[in-house]
């Protein structure tokens, strides 16, 4: 927010400096912010119309001394295109071509062309029902996941605001070390930390009077075991959350909840009128962040369950892989695939306009 | 100009040079003698227990063969956990290996697809009697498409000790077995992590060798349809039995395979255990650093106290049947030197390879020297008679299928942790076994 308080106010001087008509609203002081956040956009976009005209001339200049001046930023931007488009669309291109042939084992290993099959694929997985039963596993501990570590995340960033710096000091960096920890290790980690022969977490739990929790085990029931995988999920998840939310609230002025506060208003009320709404933005953008992430979930489980999850521990990704790799039933791995992809992209469109809308404010 | 016709003259010179230089290369090789392998490397894929266990043999092959033809060879050690997807990986570009090893179950699927290449029988040493649960995986329409390389066959290892304490001799009955894990559970119920017999929920070839020893079978063969038949009386029989040594005698992880059974049973809190012959060495001597393989043997706290025997099953003085695991070697169909990669597998197969490998505790490829180990090292002694009686699992192309959907685990995790009965347990597996094997 800070960032569209001093935009506003430079497009002010900008028109003041060009001598226009002073469109810009008069807003106080930058400093009185989110308030005349709103305004200070409109002044934004009222100054860029106006100075649009103003500028023209130079910029016309400019065009004659390149003669390319159009496809500058196309060029500019070109590098970084090329890049994604050669690491991300061809692959993609691939699975989706993949998903429409009958790709086996032996036509990898003998070089054979695979036939077409056109929608064979999909409709066999579409008609199976252990499919449908990982869609919804899918779904369910995505949903749990991200409520979870983002609830969690927003209660570690509240707390980081009001502790003392020594201690945020010693979060942050604690958050950072776990934060830098690949996904792999700190599930090998956690794996041992649960096993149930030499486990330090049964361990542990046995010390308490009256509870055998010797040589328990944390897979047989589904329930728990998923309990474990959604601990490490979120586990892993919390320190980009806590740090990017604390950041998010560094933005709320103090002024605001003060003058709050001096109105009568309870910590929680000022929570729920004040920070929540600026930070809403924010927020959407992690969860959706979140939302992917957990929805494509694949090492954690696959290391907790020793490379060989069980049926109850598959999810889609770990579900497309067996069926690709472990099977060589690369094709139908490949649709299961696309599927994924597919049901991502709701959520993605909602992510990227959250971005334009950001964007737009900048 | 001139300067123009100089630089064709050049690339034409080059062009010619090169087809020459093809032309003497395919003239060579047709009048050359194809086992003198002067000037090329073999690319030989092997699992890492060549490795760590009997690097000797390898290099001992390596050396005759290179005395014989005059080739390198390059070995190359791979892991069991990822083996097939690099070969995968390997066989889907042009750099193949010449040579490749790959567990017997893992076998047929390769074969099916044509991945290797037919090797001429009669050239090995001992092929007449290769062991049948090797071999079997090499066998596609009649032809021979990899050799078996070793043999492992499991067995029951007992504490000595704690036998001896509670007066008891090793079983040579079922119901020995039986009475000995009642009495010893009796005699150590003061210690909470006591098993005992140790029997992780997830190890499925120790479960089916119950189901054989029953007379039952994974599936069945008619006609060219496959049919899972675990729930069959016979089999259910056998998972019961084995479903009631868990849930009585055994303590710990019920969703665990075997992977880490040698160091759960060093802990010294386990009377028996049903492992491979050469896992007796394992409980009593690990590394110091598992992840380590250059770290020193450090022994455990079962050295000294461990002992072997079949483990007693339906039939009086007849053992379970055992899984016989092992390993075959194949030569790749996309391999460039054939003719040379047999060769080294000739001597890698030979009866002097074989005593190597007896003398480190593997089982040797073929029945007629199955009595050296019985001569040489009575401590697998078990373990051989064990592979005189073993099953297999069904020679299907698409085995590797079950194997890799974990049918056979879920039904047994479903057994053991009472999420199902035994009956709908393996009528699940039977439906999921049936589909996988008869899929185009």
């Amino acid at each position: 927010m800070e960032n569209v308080v001093v935009t506003g106010g430079d497009p002010r001087a900008a028109a003041d400096r060009v001598g226009s008509t002073p469109t810009a609203p008069t807003a106080g002081a930058p400093a009185s912010a989110a308030v005349t956040g709103a305004d200070a956009a409109a002044g934004l976009i009222v100054a860029s119309a106006g100075g649009d005209d103003l500028v023209a001339p130079e910029s016309r200049r400019r065009r004659g001394l390149f003669g390319a001046d159009r496809a500058t930023p196309y060029l500019l931007i070109a590098p970084a295109v090329v890049a994604l488009l050669a690491l991300l669309g061809y692959p993609l291109y691939r699975v989706v071509v993949l998903s429409f042939q009958a790709m086996g084992h032996r036509q990898l290993i003998r070089g054979e062309d695979p036939a077409w099959v056109g929608f064979a694929n999909y409709t066999r997985i579409f008609q199976d029902s252990v499919f449908w039963s990982v869609v919804v596993r899918t779904v369910a501990f995505t949903a749990v996941a991200v409520v979870l570590s983002v609830l969690l995340g927003l209660a570690v960033a509240l707390l980081m605001r009001r502790v003392a710096r020594p201690v945020r000091t010693a979060m942050v960096v604690a958050m950072m070390l776990a934060w830098a920890m690949p996904g792999l290790v700190s599930s090998q980690v956690f794996l041992w930390l649960v096993d149930a022969n030499f486990g330090v977490v049964n361990w542990m739990i046995d010390q308490i009077p009256g509870v055998d929790f010797h040589n328990h085990s944390w897979f047989a029931d589904p329930l728990q075991g998923w309990i474990v995988i959604t601990a490490v999920v979120v586990w892993g998840a919390l320190p980009f959350l806590a740090i990017t939310l604390f950041a998010g609230m560094s933005q709320v002025p103090k002024e605001l909840s003060e003058a709050a506060t001096v109105d009568g208003a309870n910590p929680w009320q000022v929570f729920c009128a004040v920070t929540l709404p600026i930070l809403r933005p924010l927020l959407g953008i992690v969860t959706t962040l979140s939302i992917i992430w957990d929805f494509q979930v694949f090492t954690q489980i696959w290391v907790l369950r020793n490379g060989r999850p069980e049926d109850e521990f598959q999810t889609l990704s770990i579900h497309s892989f067996i069926t690709a790799f472990g099977q060589s039933k690369y094709s139908l791995g490949s649709a299961v695939a696309v599927v994924t992809v597919l049901l991502m992209l709701g959520v993605m469109i909602f992510y990227v306009r959250q971005m334009f809308k950001i964007g737009e404010q900048d | 100009m001139r300067r123009k016709v100089a630089i064709a003259a050049v690339l034409a010179a080059t062009l010619f040079g090169a087809a020459a230089c093809g032309g003497d290369d395919k003239g060579g090789e047709t009048t050359k003698n194809p086992l003198d392998g002067t000037g090329t490397t073999l690319k030989v894929w092997l699992m890492v227990d060549a490795q760590s266990g009997w690097q000797n043999v390898v290099d001992d092959a390596t050396a005759r063969y290179k005395a014989a033809t005059g080739g390198d060879v390059k070995v190359e050690y791979q892991q069991w956990s990822t083996v097939l997807t690099n070969l995968d990986t390997a066989l889907a570009g042009s750099d193949v290996p010449d040579v490749v090893e790959l567990g017997n179950t893992q076998m047929s699927k390769y074969v099916f697809d044509g991945a290797f290449a037919e090797l001429d029988k009669t050239k090995f040493e001992n092929s007449a009697n290769w062991l049948t649960g090797l071999s079997g995986a090499c066998d596609f329409e009649g032809k021979q498409y990899c050799a078996p390389y070793y043999a492992g066959a499991r067995v029951l290892i007992y504490r000595t000790d704690l036998f001896e304490k509670s007066g008891l001799k090793p079983p040579t009955t079922y119901d020995e077995l039986l009475a000995a894990a009642a009495k010893l559970k009796a005699d150590n119920a003061g210690d909470k992590n006591f098993a005992a017999f140790y029997m992780p929920g997830a190890y499925w070839y120790a479960a089916m060798s119950w189901v054989y020893n029953e007379g039952g079978a994974i599936a069945k063969n008619e006609g060219g349809k496959w049919t899972g038949t675990l729930s069959s009386p016979e089999a259910q029989a056998g998972l019961t039995k084995w479903a009631d040594l868990v849930k009585n005698y055994s303590k710990g992880d019920v969703t665990k395979d075997e992977a880490d059974q040698d160091a759960v049973f060093a802990q010294g809190h386990a009377a028996m255990l049903y492992g491979n012959g050469w896992e007796l060495g394992a409980v009593q001597q690990q590394r110091k650093d598992p992840n380590d393989p250059n770290s020193p043997m450090v022994d455990t706290k079962v050295k000294g106290k461990v002992a072997a025997v079949a483990l007693p099953g339906a039939t009086a003085g007849k053992g379970i049947p055992s899984f016989l695991g092992g390993s075959d070697l194949a030569i790749t169909e996309k391999s460039k030197q054939k003719e040379l990669a047999q060769e080294w597998l000739k001597y890698f197969t030979d009866s002097t390879a074989n005593k190597g490998l007896i003398a480190k505790g593997a089982l040797p490829n073929a029945t007629n020297l199955m009595d050296e180990v019985v001569a040489t090292k009575p401590d697998n002694a078990a373990a051989a008679n064990a592979a005189k009686s073993s099953w297999f699992v069904p020679v299907a192309p698409h085995w590797a299928d079950v194997e890799q959907q974990g049918v056979l685990v879920q039904m047994l995790r479903d057994i053991v942790t009472g999420k199902a009965t035994i009956a709908d347990a393996t009528k699940a597996a039977d439906d999921k076994i049936t589909a996988a094997l008869n899929q185009g």
